[in-house]
């Protein structure tokens, strides 16, 4: 059940079994289903979710009703609306389960005990703030740079769950592309 | 689609984890009910989704289930049962609220928690220890919570617990439901609460 957890923490640092008993208890296990949401856009996100198994996505919705997806997240990856989880604001992203998703909620209160009770935590979430900075980065300049066929081919190397596991329709909306480029991009890179 | 809280009710079929489930069911929650029986709980569902068209229910066929997909656990079991469940789920209710309406008596109406000390919901916690144990629905029949749910009349309901967070969820979950709900104290108060019941059963033989 905390598996993928455990993964993530020594893969960055290192922890003793009593420190990883510890950490293990702040987290909230939570099974959602398919198409269930684990967060509304307006209401603020208590939670960062970590997920042991299936896949999600977080996107918004603009005035006219279109769906952008901003984020997947699959097994050993974190999700959440983060300016609202650190604010307190009203969130900006829903987030919704695209399999059925064993997940490990982190309130904001628990995360304070938790880095107050095994200080090594921090610098496990320093790390992974840095790489959410980067990937942030990469893909904004990728979004504003980058030809769609470039954008497609840098999810297929880095990411290739997700292209196998997300619908055509939330792979180009994350792309920022119509589905039809999507499937013509597709094609195009099967022949080559 | 909006987010609701999803409550397991672990002991569904019988007559407090049923009216629990009448109670709720009229209300913007998902509910998993639980029990060893199969039959029971689908009648169970049926009768609810028939007076409450809208309501999200599912039958989860073990407790360990229900309360990983659970954001509050009810456990609606007699209180000889509470070790097994608790072993079962312990490791899915870290973070929890675990609410306990038992009364430690068992079948033969003779008390279970034998010192004056302690209660069940304490019981309860010492087995749960990453979770947030509530007591509350144990000072009344089942039939008398229904009835004060679904009439005007509001009934009082005594709810106990250590954490205040979760004792301000369940107070806020038996606002809702037509209750009025009364914060009587930490976890021990559950001693009172549920020596409550014992004069009330006293009064009514075999009534709770
Ligand atoms: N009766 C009332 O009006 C009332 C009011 C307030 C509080 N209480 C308290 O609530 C508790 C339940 O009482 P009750 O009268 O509703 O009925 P009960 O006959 O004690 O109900 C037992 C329920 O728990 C289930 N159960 C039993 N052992 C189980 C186990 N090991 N794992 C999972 N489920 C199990 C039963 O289902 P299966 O047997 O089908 O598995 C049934 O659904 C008691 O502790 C009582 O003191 C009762």
């Amino acid at each position: 059940m905390h598996e993928q957890l455990i993964k993530s923490i020594q893969d960055k640092i290192t922890l003793s079994p009593e420190e990883i008993e510890k950490v293990k208890h702040f987290y909230i296990p939570k099974k959602i289903r398919k198409r269930q949401y684990l967060l509304n856009a307006g209401d603020v996100c208590q939670y960062i979710a970590f997920v042991e198994k299936g896949l999600l996505r977080s996107f918004t919705v603009d005035n006219d009703g279109g769906e952008h997806v901003i984020q997947f997240a699959l097994e050993g990856w974190l999700i959440g609306d983060m300016s609202s989880f650190l604010s307190g604001d009203e969130a900006t992203y829903n987030i919704e389960a695209l399999e059925d998703a064993e997940l490990l909620l982190l309130s904001k209160p628990s995360m304070e005990d938790m880095l107050h009770t095994v200080p090594k935590m921090e610098t496990y979430f320093r790390i992974l703030m840095q790489n959410h900075i980067v990937a942030l980065n990469r893909r904004v300049i990728s979004s504003m740079s980058d030809t769609a066929e470039q954008k497609y081919l840098k999810l297929m190397n880095n990411c290739p769950g997700i292209v196998n596991r997300a619908s055509q329709q939330n792979i180009a909306s994350f792309l920022g592309i119509t589905p039809e480029t999507l499937s013509r991009i597709r094609k195009q890179v099967a022949q080559k | 689609m909006a987010t609701v809280k999803t409550i397991a009710i672990v002991g569904a079929t019988e007559n407090i984890g049923s009216a629990i489930a009448r109670i709720l069911a009229k209300l913007n929650y998902r509910l998993l009910l639980m029990s060893g029986d199969q039959a029971k709980l689908k009648a169970l569902k049926e009768e609810l989704e028939k007076l409450e068209p809208k309501a999200g229910i599912d039958i989860v066929g073990c407790a360990k289930e229900a309360s990983w997909e659970a954001d509050i656990i009810i456990i609606a079991t007699p209180y000889e049962a509470h070790k097994e469940v608790a072993e079962k789920i312990q490791e899915v209710a870290t973070g929890k609220i675990v609410i306990s309406v038992s009364n430690p008596i068992n079948s033969n109406y003779g008390r279970v928690v034998p010192s004056a000390n302690t209660s069940a919901a304490e019981e309860l916690q010492k087995m749960l220890p990453y979770s947030k144990v509530v007591k509350t629905f144990n000072t009344q029949l089942a039939s008398k919570y229904i009835s004060a749910a679904f009439s005007d009349q509001t009934r009082d309901v005594f709810i106990a617990g250590n954490n205040s967070d979760a004792v301000t969820t369940v107070f806020e979950l038996l606002h809702v439901a037509g209750f009025h709900p009364i914060i009587s104290g930490d976890l021990s108060v559950s001693r009172t609460l549920e020596r409550l019941q014992l004069s009330i059963q006293n009064q009514m033989p075999g009534a709770l």
